[in-house]
């Protein structure tokens, strides 16, 4: 840059030649002032320091418009603090986790339900013993007393135990 | 009060846990490579020929046997015989060594997907060198792909002596994988049912957009076309017709497809008699069992197309940039006009330059690369290179590449995934049908130490050796053992329990009678074909000599051949050893204790 601060270049100041039918051509820049060419290492590190503004003005890349013997600057890689992966894998870790912990947890909590099941269907019975037993939604109880007669062919007291 | 044995919800959730268990990564990578190897079209003959005699009885077989036995292997060939005990603890065997080493895959798998969520994708581009000058040197040499694999993902050292240590980033992946498998089996049936419906339709899913978009990519029929051409059909004047019966001529073919079928289907790991034994008896078992193998064969043939296209998607890639290459390296030397060399005229050109301008094309002769579509489309690429190295490449050139490879990785992992349900599940039932632990130990907790178990084992396969041991456990911990498993499976149920008894037994399950064709494969041909595939195998190790393994040499880029060490033999020779010996020393043991036994008690007058 501070090339130019000194010397104001021209078109008229590039000079031309071996121009081919490929779009390649070699070229000097004279210096206005002392009329002799500018010396080719200055030339190639002032190209270096604006390739992209040459680039955009052709709307082309490092790899359409190549300069011989000068090589392009490689980007130098993007490299995040935290790399993008383990972002990504510490989500996915802790939501896994999460759901495991959940199934566990409930898993756990329905066995503990089961065994405390059984506890209260002994309670249960015992209040049954008090309540009036129903078959076929006629209590039990008054079916000894009222209705039906005892079929004295079945009921013989003398012979309802066989001896031994 | 005896538990009642657990139960899938409903049918449609067994065939589905079949179905994840059985189509899995070797109908993605494998499938498609044989295709390639075996002409093709014609090798879809004896494959079809294969999965009627052999696929579909052995299937209908071991899912019989679970729903009849409802018990897992252990316990179901302890009650056809007690002498055949061995056989269900070799499956078991088989199936712990088989879960150890495939979660890896989960965990590449796992890898890669959280890779994708960059741009431009990490294994596409090389890294630069220390000094930002130019590109590392193991990259250029290699491709970007390749480097992404062997030295980002597996870190892999030269040898397998070399060791080296754990790398925490596949470690911390493979810990991930066994969480979330653990998190699917957790529960049981209950668990696995509902997570079924996910691993096997999901990936179906993305095979149908992946078909889509592969079929519209450019170059994708020059893949195609290559998949369905039998070999040689380029180079040779002889018809097409003769050729394609040629390739039926070759036995390894046959052996090939056989040997697809046998172990796409997953038998004799003891996980289809695991699911199967909790299926209400009633259940159509020879109905599930058809439409198995059917779904399994269909979808071989479904993902080969879908790689066919990708296959050709990135050859004419490569051998468009190939000729773009040496259309620019033309062109600069001998300063022609932009825009004049192009594809068509540029062997035309090329013969003009070299009558006009003899000695400068000499020159730059030597730089040129001969560029050929067949070359470029001829690397047959089967197993994790496939995946992680020839898909990488193609989903680089598509656009939008990250969800390309979102969704790729994200149907590995399905898959992977519901292969391994299966895989624990062969583990998990035989320990849950065994009262002495179930009664110590809660469901949770076996399954929480089984993972724990093979995770910390699984911990060898992180090391920078590592990819070379993951090699050594597929190539030799379930081949030979799965043979002669489901030999004596066939054997057993046939002329040791009785072919006549499991058929009334079949009958009087599911109310249906055994068709003959069933009975004719498993007493005669099924047997005799795993007879055949069993001493193939046997003297083609013995004719090899010594076993060879592909080691990756980062100086020259590429993988060269290597002999295994003594102390990796002997690892072979244990794998399978362990689990083949089981049969005969627990028949042998049984014997053993029944003779004490009849010793002790004296004879009831």
């Amino acid at each position: 840059m501070y090339f130019f601060s000194t010397i104001i270049c021209r078109i008229s100041h590039v000079l031309l030649c071996n121009v081919t039918q490929r779009v390649s051509f070699w070229f000097v820049v004279t210096d206005p002032s002392k009329n002799h060419t500018l010396p080719a290492v200055e030339i190639q590190s002032a190209i270096r320091m604006n390739r992209n503004r040459i680039n955009n003005a052709f709307f082309l890349n490092d790899q359409t418009l190549e300069f011989l013997k000068i090589p392009s600057t490689l980007a130098p890689p993007t490299d995040p603090s935290v790399p993008i992966w383990i972002i990504i894998f510490s989500v996915i870790f802790c939501i896994v986790i999460v759901a495991v912990l959940l199934l566990i947890l409930s898993g756990i909590r329905q066995r503990r339900r089961k065994s405390k099941g059984p506890s209260e269907v002994d309670d249960t019975e015992d209040k049954c013993e008090n309540m009036i037993t129903i078959e076929n939604g006629i209590p039990c109880d008054p079916l000894d007393m009222k209705g039906g007669h005892i079929n004295d062919a079945f009921m013989t007291e003398d012979e309802r135990l066989t001896p031994l | 009060m005896e538990k009642a044995r657990p139960l899938w919800a409903n049918p449609l959730q067994f065939v589905f846990a079949c179905i994840s268990y059985a189509v899995g990564l070797g109908n993605v990578w494998r499938f498609p490579y044989l295709c390639q190897m075996y002409g093709g079209g014609s090798f879809l003959v004896p494959y079809v020929m294969m999965l009627m005699v052999e696929g579909m009885p052995l299937l209908y077989l071991e899912l019989a046997v679970g729903q009849r036995m409802r018990q897992g292997s252990i316990g179901a060939w302890r009650t056809i015989s007690p002498y055949l005990g061995g056989v269900g603890l070799a499956s078991v065997v088989v199936s712990f060594f088989l879960s150890t080493y495939y979660n890896i895959i989960n965990a590449w798998a796992f890898w890669y997907l959280f890779h994708s969520f960059q741009d431009p994708l990490p294994w596409s581009v090389c890294p630069l060198n220390d000094n930002h000058t130019g590109y590392d040197e193991e990259c250029e040499k290699a491709s970007s792909t390749q480097y992404f694999w062997y030295r980002k993902t597996l870190n892999i050292s030269p040898s397998i002596q070399d060791s080296g240590h754990v790398q925490w980033e596949p470690a911390l992946c493979l810990i991930l994988a066994w969480l979330v498998v653990y998190l699917c089996i957790l529960r049981g049936t209950e668990s696995t049912g509902k997570v079924v419906y996910f691993t096997a339709l999901l990936p179906y899913c993305v095979l149908l957009i992946y078909l889509v978009r592969g079929l519209t990519l450019h170059g994708a029929t020059n893949g195609l076309a290559y998949m369905f051409t039998p070999k040689g059909w380029f180079s040779s004047p002889v018809p097409c017709l003769a050729l394609q019966l040629e390739q039926l001529a070759n036995p390894k073919a046959w052996i090939n497809a056989a040997t697809q079928i046998f172990f796409s289907l997953g038998l004799g790991f003891g996980s289809l008699i695991a699911f199967a034994s909790y299926n209400e008896p009633s259940n159509d078992c020879q109905k599930h069992a058809i439409i198995v193998s059917l779904i399994n064969s269909s979808t071989s043939v479904f993902a080969s197309i879908v790689t066919f296209s990708i296959y050709g998607f990135k050859a004419t890639f490569n051998y468009e940039s190939c000729l773009n290459k040496v259309i620019l390296l033309l062109t600069n030397s001998f300063d022609l006009e932009d825009g004049f060399l192009t594809a068509s005229n540029l062997e035309q050109v090329k013969g003009y330059l070299e009558s006009t301008f003899p000695d400068k094309y000499s020159e730059v002769l030597p730089q040129m690369k001969n560029c050929s579509l067949q070359s470029e489309l001829a690397t047959a690429v089967q197993g994790t290179g496939l995946s992680f190295i020839v898909y990488t490449e193609a989903i680089k050139n598509m656009e939008v590449s990250q969800l390309w490879s979102v969704l790729y990785f994200f149907m590995l992992l399905m898959l992977g995934i519901g292969s391994m349900l299966g895989n624990t599940a062969a583990i998990l039932t035989p320990l849950t049908d065994n009262k002495v632990i179930s009664s110590h130990l809660p469901k949770e907790a076996i399954s929480g130490l089984v993972c724990l178990v093979n995770c910390v084992i699984g911990l060898v396969f992180t090391m920078e050796a590592g990819n070379y041991w993951f090699d050594i456990f597929n190539d030799y911990a379930a081949t030979l053992s799965l043979l002669l498993i489901v030999l004596v499976e066939t054997i057993a149920v046939c002329y040791v329990y009785g072919l006549r008894r499991f058929e009334g037994d079949l009958k009087a399950m599911t109310g249906r009678t055994l068709n003959w064709y069933w009975k004719a494969m498993w007493a005669g041909v099924s047997p005799l074909l795993i007879i055949s595939l069993f001493v193939f195998y046997l003297s083609d190790y013995i004719l090899t000599g010594t076993l060879q393994y592909q080691a990756w040499d980062a100086s020259q880029g590429q993988l060269v051949t290597k002999d295994y060490p003594p102390y990796a033999l002997a690892v072979i020779g244990l794998l399978v050893a362990s689990s083949i010996m089981c049969i005969p020393l627990v028949a042998l043991g049984t014997f053993i204790v029944r003779c004490l036994k009849r010793g002790d008690t004296p004879p009831v007058a």
